[in-house]
């Protein structure tokens, strides 16, 4: 065997194991050329019969041989293993993963949670309050007069003894104010009932998050500011703006509704606000100094703002739902969606 | 209400556009809701006369007319039941066009019977949405003046929202003085005189109030020899663009001053009243009356009449009495014009189920010391509009006069509520003034100001301060968010702690669900739930929602059957919501109980770690979904000691169901759902469901995890495999386990379960994997091989079960 057939033998084998097709292809190559009766054997003579002065030309080739062929059967094996499972078998890695079957929140939840969250960061607690409430916590300690249309019995439905089902949230301000002093940072989200027949956007079962804040000096501006904060975490939009519109409750005093600029087409128009450019999030305003008088506050010592949302609302709006009815029809195909 | 723009330009002058002036007054107060152009809509309609009314030959309800158009005759048909010969009415000829441009009249045939053209009603004209009959010309119209002339251009109508506070509001002039607060302007009222003549009125009119506390002030003027006929066009319009139909020019003059001023008035036929004796009574028992809209009603003592000597002769100020109605033949009017307090108005209103523009404007309050301009005007517009003469003076009996009210305001405290701290002085004292009020009096401090009684809600410092607030602009507050501050005694650790409680179930597969907290009997029926366990609300809305829930598992069940035959085999849903249980003792102050509670269903094979579809689950296997389901949730939430227990909850398949208990009490329950109940919903497969009460997950303090060493030396780990009868439980097997094995058992894991033919019917085959570990050195197989010989020993004394080799 002549020194340039080593190289040249060298050459073949190597690039015979790199591309053998699987392990035993590539166990094949290492046998035929380094295996016991591999042609290492006719490399090894040709080094044992070659004359002494190419003797050391001949044993580098012989240890190329060796080196080069068990590197390239390496290499090979390496890439081989990685793309292979035990058995040896290819992975299709683009089957669906196997650890399945998550669960998702509801679309009220989730807007109760990301509001909540957001009023946790600005130093409000949540207050919660019974389903089941008397006519003075509904009703008298928040300033509403016996003759208001809201506790006629084909509004409000009450139970047997004077209960009544709440009809808003805000009979949780009263609770958490008669039992905790000033100041008063809270939301209260919470299911509210009213005697609404279902149709796409009533339903006599609803949700409500009211907001309560008492302090020295709160102000009509901190209620904007606040909300105005919120809305921006809400919607993630920083360029939220907010109006507020005279209203009236017999809770607060001032009283106003508060509008948000559309949040689809800020404020330009669009199929989401009626083309006004603006959604209304709830009413709100400064809590009224009769209802403070009613827990035991003194109305020259602190001020406060109030506000109150509607949460199947809010849903409807952010998550584009149609139709009340859906949020309640519990179709797992809607609420994986959320 | 409709408020006509047109209309309030006579007492304000207005330099805006329309949509300026809607936007200034949503945004003083007033929400303007909608802005309607209505006028009207046709075009080639002129007025006719209609000479000659005959029965139709074939039609009952038809009738046949000949009308003169200032030219000719045309035969008409005519279907309105006003139509009456030697009237006026809108006239479309063939030609003519309705409806924008919609309706083209031309030749018909009506019952076999030729029509030349149509009669027109207001809304066919478009001027307002009264179909109730042809739209009444007044006297004199010259036939063929095409409307264009009578009505002119179409007019702008705003759809206000007045809220219930400002019942000032409820009239144009209310609404002008708003709009000439909000743009600076003056408010020009008229000053209605009346040239008396005759008696004076004292003499044919006495007035009594028997009910002083229902009727502060009564008012009462004469005017006769009015001529009945259709009102001015002018008038008519505006009556209609406002929403209210042109009756007559007497009634059209009622509703006009009140529409104006906000005044309610009733005119009665004199000649009706006997005596001219109006008495202010409460109705007695067993009276009734004939309302102005021909119902006979019975009358109660808490409902307020106006009583002639003999009888009832008005529902005050809710309805006019048929029997002292205005009519073609009156001559002599009693006007009216009252002030009625708000609840025995609201209470005479809800028990007869009426209402009317009176009683709504009434039941809100008006002003008491407006009662009198508002007669002096409809008797003024009796005198020019019906050639009506006004009997000298007014009989007025108001007995303890309203005096306005003074009301101080500190400019500091408005300005500190509002968040305002640059509003002058001044411009508090600017914007007072120009809704009206007065100011008397203050210092450098505070203003006092006199509060003219229309103004019933301005009654302390912070209703004026709502004032100045939407008088300034609730738009020009600049937004300052609050600075934050720490309530040390607020936590909310209760409401984390449910959140913490869904995002377990959702991570561990389920989907969150609400359902309505009230339910159907026939729903809870179905589950075997008794009635004394229910609260029922006694006045439902619908029989669907009718029942304070007294459990999710009806509802959750439902869920599930309504989501399958939707085609979904497999699902996993979870719900946190109240249940309610009735009150434990009948005493006063005993309230249903409220338990916040979770529930969770499954139903098919659940997904997991396999792609192979699956077939249903059978009973065993769904039991151990859905109780495996609970054993994660409550090690997630940290409730490790809890215990179960038979449960008689008549819902469970027999045998298939647990009570949870902890801290000695049940907290809650699960099992699979009885085939009975499921088939309802063609559920045929298992169902798992569990119920718990959240407070025993939620706990009453967190309790924060202890770090335990991590063990230094190996451990070993045995297996032991046995036969025992199916009936014994694993729980007493590991029991024993326990108990009879040294400090170094660390755990105790089943790791198969096999019943079947080859071990013989009754009995279970069960393997455990035993490891023992020493905190002090490696145990040897020695040591293990020992320990597990022992426990063997003791599971075949005690429990007689059956040792096998594996």
């Amino acid at each position: 065997m002549k020194l340039e057939e080593i190289d040249t033998l060298t050459g073949t084998a190597a690039s015979e194991a790199a591309v053998a097709v699987d392990l035993a292809g590539l166990e094949e190559v290492r046998i035929r050329y380094l295996g016991r009766n591999g042609r290492i054997n006719d490399v090894m003579e040709a080094l044992k019969a070659a004359p002494r002065e190419t003797k050391k030309d001949f044993g580098q080739a012989a240890n190329r041989f060796k080196q080069q062929i068990q590197a390239a059967i390496e290499e090979r094996k390496a890439a081989l293993e990685s793309s292979a499972g035990p058995a040896g078998s290819m992975v299709d890695t683009s089957l669906p993963g196997a650890w399945r079957g998550g669960g998702k929140l509801h679309p009220i939840t989730l807007l109760i949670q990301r509001a909540t969250s957001i009023f946790r960061s600005m130093g409000f607690t949540v207050a919660e309050g019974p389903d089941l409430e008397d006519e003075f916590h509904n009703f008298d300690a928040l300033n509403t007069p016996a003759n208001h249309p809201s506790r006629d019995p084909s509004d409000t439905f009450y139970l047997d003894g004077g209960l009544l089902l709440r009809t808003h949230t805000s009979p949780v301000q009263i609770r958490y104010m008669e039992t905790q002093q000033p100041p008063v940072r809270i939301i209260a989200p919470g299911r509210c009932y009213r005697r609404d027949t279902m149709d796409a956007t009533h339903s006599a079962n609803f949700h409500q998050i009211e907001g309560l804040y008492v302090d020295r000096d709160v102000s009509l501006a901190n209620l904007k500011g606040d909300l105005e904060y919120f809305v921006r975490k809400l919607m993630n939009l920083e360029d939220v703006r907010i109006r507020m519109r005279p209203h009236f409750f017999p809770f607060t005093e001032p009283s106003v509704e508060v509008d948000y600029s559309c949040h689809v087409c800020q404020g330009k128009g669009c199929r989401v606000c009626k083309h006004s450019g603006w959604i209304e999030i709830g009413g709100a305003g400064m809590v009224d100094p009769n209802v403070f008088q009613a827990c035991g506050y003194d109305p020259e010592q602190v001020t406060g703002y109030a506000f109150g949302m509607g949460v199947e609302r809010m849903a409807m709006i952010l998550f584009g739902i149609p139709d009340i009815r859906l949020l309640y029809e519990n179709h797992v195909r809607f609420l994986q969606q959320f | 209400m409709k408020v006509p723009v047109g209309w309030l330009q006579e007492y304000v002058e207005i330099d805006a556009d329309v949509q300026q002036l809607a936007d200034a007054l949503t945004f003083s107060g007033i929400e303007i809701e909608a802005i309607h152009r209505l006028g009207l809509t046709c075009t080639g309609v002129v007025a006719a006369e209609v000479r000659e009314v005959t029965p139709h030959p074939n039609a009952d309800k038809l009738r046949v007319c000949r009308v003169f158009d200032g030219n000719t005759e045309h035969q008409v048909v005519c279907g309105a039941p006003n139509v009456a010969a030697g009237g006026c009415y809108p006239f479309a000829p063939i030609g003519a066009v309705l409806d924008r441009g919609e309706f083209k009249i031309k030749k018909a045939k009506l019952r076999g019977v030729e029509s030349a053209g149509m009669l027109c009603a207001s809304d066919e004209l478009g001027l307002s949405d009264d179909h109730g009959g042809l739209l009444d010309l007044p006297a004199g119209t010259e036939p063929g003046t095409p409307l264009e002339t009578l009505y002119g251009e179409p007019e702008t109508v705003f759809e206000v929202e007045i809220t219930p506070n400002r019942p000032d509001c409820l009239s144009m002039i209310g609404v002008a003085r708003e709009v000439a607060a909000v743009f600076g302007k003056t408010l020009k009222l008229p000053t209605p005189v009346v040239s008396e003549s005759g008696e004076p009125v004292a003499s044919s009119v006495t007035v009594a109030i028997e009910s002083p506390e229902a009727c502060p002030r009564y008012t009462a003027r004469v005017i006769e020899n009015v001529t009945i006929g259709p009102s001015p066009v002018w008038m008519q319009k505006r009556l209609e663009l406002a929403g209210i139909r042109a009756i007559n020019n007497l009634v059209d003059i009622t509703n006009y001053v009140m529409l104006e001023c906000g005044h309610p008035l009733h005119a009665f036929d004199y000649a009706l009243v006997a005596d001219g004796e109006i008495v202010v009574r409460q109705a007695k028992p067993g009276e009734t009356m004939t309302t102005l809209d021909e119902v006979s009603r019975e009358l109660s003592p808490e409902m307020l009449v106006i009583a002639d000597r003999q009888k009832p002769i008005a529902l005050a100020g809710v309805m006019g009495g048929a029997g002292s109605e205005i009519a073609d033949t009156t001559r002599t009017v009693l006007l009216e014009s009252a002030c009625f307090t708000p609840g025995g108005i609201r209470s005479t209103a809800r028990r007869l189920g009426m209402a009317s523009e009176s009683s709504y404007r009434f039941e809100r309050g008006v002003d008491v010391n407006g009662v009198e301009w508002a007669s002096r005007r409809a008797a003024q517009l009796m005198q020019e509009l019906a050639g009506g003469q006004v009997r000298p003076g007014v009989v007025d009996v108001y007995p303890a006069p309203l005096e306005p009210r003074t009301v101080t305001c500190r400019y500091q405290r408005a300005r500190t509520l509002i968040g305002t701290p640059d509003l002058a002085d001044e411009t508090i004292r600017d914007l007072l003034t120009a809704i009206g009020l007065t100011v008397t009096g203050g210092n450098d401090e505070a203003c006092e100001v006199s509060v003219p009684t229309a103004r019933l809600d301005l009654e302390r410092e912070v209703d004026l301060i709502e004032e100045i607030a939407r008088l300034h602009g609730l738009n020009q507050i600049e937004a300052k968010l609050s600075a934050a501050t720490i309530n040390p005694d607020a936590d909310d650790r209760d409401a984390r702690r449910v959140e913490s409680i869904r995002e377990h179930c959702v991570a561990l597969g389920g989907h969150e669900i609400m359902n309505y907290s009230l339910v159907s009997a026939d729903l809870l029926n179905q589950f075997g739930i008794p009635e004394p366990e229910r609260v029922a609300l006694p006045h439902p809305l619908t029989q669907d929602q009718a029942i304070l829930r007294p459990s999710l598992v009806p509802q959750m069940v439902d869920t599930l059957g309504r989501n399958r035959a939707r085609q979904i085999r497999h699902a996993v849903f979870f719900e946190i919501s109240t249940v309610y249980a009735p009150a434990p003792a009948a005493t006063p102050e005993a309230r249903p109980k409220e338990t916040r509670t979770l529930s969770v269903g499954i139903m098919g094979m659940p997904e997991g770690q396999t792609l192979a579809p699956r077939l249903d689950p059978s009973a065993s296997e769904m039991f151990g979904f859905i109780k495996g389901f609970w054993e994660r949730l409550a090690e997630a939430e940290g409730l490790t000691d809890w215990k179960i227990a038979p449960d008689d909850a008549p819902w469970w398949e027999p045998g298939l169901g647990i009570a949870l208990r902890a801290g000695g009490e049940v907290i809650g329950r699960l099992g699979i759902i009885r085939k009975g109940i499921r088939k309802a919903w063609r559920l045929s497969d298992p169902i798992g469901v569990f119920e718990v009460a959240l407070p025993s997950l939620i706990g009453e303090k967190d309790s924060l995890p202890t770090y335990r060493a991590i063990p230094q030396y190996p451990s070993v780990t045995r297996d032991i495999a046995l036969v025992c009868d199916q009936s014994l439980p694993h729980e007493t097997l590991v029991e024993v386990i326990w108990k009879n094995s040294p400090g170094t058992l660390e755990a105790v894991e089943l790791f198969d379960l096999y019943e079947g033919d080859k071990i013989g019917a009754g009995k279970k085959s069960l393997a455990y994997s035993l490891v023992y570990r020493s905190a002090e050195g490696t145990l040897t197989d020695a040591d293990a091989n020992g320990y597990l010989e022992s426990v063997g020993q003791v599971l075949k004394q005690e429990l007689n079960v059956e040792l096998r080799d594996r």
